[in-house]
């Protein structure tokens, strides 16, 4: 199913240019219904309240880490259906092996560009 | 077998006594080395905050690029429709080289977003080095802790610091502490040039 351009799209990172950078890139592929975390707490905290269609997030990142609140993501009955991307410098394969096993899905390496963006997007809206 | 007793005896107290020369002479060294050690310790904290700022400064300064972009970005937005809506009327009026040039123009634009957006994506530099930096803190951190710990242990008391080495980095933090207060900002500097006579 391709991507819906106006659905709820979370981007959880600690650091504020992060979050800048991947809003602007996603705003030029098409989306404008975009929400901000500063951490996995604040992120799970988000999509329990609404409903959200998308969550880019980073995998380093103080009180609750990428990784922790994809297991959350996954262990919830009602969000374990959301595509969660994570986008990190996290770039062992030991750590790509954990997301897999805790049901990213996909991941992007920091630094990284729109291209890669938009082809990994489409793949987890095809 | 009394002599050979006592000569058992000699022995031993010659041997403890160079063991307890040895003990001496291996605290007084570590007091030698303790005093710098403790002085540089106490820099530590300074120059992780010295690297907290760095990681400020970078990031205020991507902000800063990233609104500008970010303002291009939307005059860029602007431009491209009224150039589009231009293009539709001349097509109607049949001004078919105005219209094709008109999506030259158009075309150029959007070849310009593309690089606007690679502008943006470059900007992640301070996210890696903002992560490396608070390693370094972290790892700084953890080096004055241990050299607490050896401070504790041995028990050194401080003192002035007796290297030149210690004195540099001494004098280059305090530079770079001064740096933080002592730097004006050009309006103020205007100010004062104004009030100088400077036009």
């Amino acid at each position: 199913m391709p991507a819906d351009p106006n659905m709820k799209i979370l981007i959880v990172d600690d650091m504020s240019t992060m979050r800048r950078i991947v809003k602007n890139i996603l705003k030029q592929l098409g989306f404008s219904n975009m929400e901000e975390a500063e951490n996995g707490q604040e992120g799970l905290q988000k999509l329990r309240a609404d409903t959200y269609g998308f969550v880019v997030s980073d995998w380093n990142m103080p009180v609750m880490t990428g990784i922790d609140m994809l297991r959350a993501i996954r262990a919830d009955e009602k969000l374990k259906h959301i595509p969660v991307l994570m986008v990190t410098a996290e770039a062992q394969k030991e750590n790509l092996v954990e997301a897999i096993q805790a049901g990213v899905s996909n991941y992007i390496v920091k630094p990284f560009t729109a291209e890669t963006m938009q082809e990994k997007l489409n793949k987890i809206f095809k | 077998m009394e002599a050979s007793v006592e000569n058992g005896h000699m022995k031993l107290y010659a041997e403890l006594g160079e063991l307890a020369r040895f003990v001496e002479n291996a605290m007084r060294k570590l007091t030698e080395i303790g005093t710098p050690m403790l002085h540089s310790s106490a820099q530590l904290p300074q120059a992780a905050s010295h690297l907290q700022d760095l990681n400020k400064m970078t990031e205020e300064g991507t902000h800063e690029v990233m609104r500008l972009t970010e303002l291009i970005q939307e005059s860029q937005g602007c431009l491209q429709k009224d150039l589009a809506k231009a293009k539709d009327v001349l097509l109607a009026m049949d001004c078919t080289s105005l219209a094709e040039r008109l999506k030259l123009a158009t075309d150029t634009l959007a070849e310009n977003d593309k690089h606007l957006v690679e502008i943006m994506t470059a900007l992640s530099f301070q996210d890696l080095v903002a992560q490396r930096v608070k390693k370094l803190v972290t790892i700084l951190d953890d080096v004055q802790r241990k050299l607490m710990e050896l401070v504790v242990v041995f028990g050194i008391e401080q003192q002035k610091p007796a290297s030149d080495q210690a004195s540099k980095a001494d004098e280059m933090l305090k530079q770079l502490e001064a740096s933080k207060t002592a730097s004006i900002k050009q309006d103020l500097a205007d100010e004062i040039l104004s009030e100088f006579g400077f036009k």
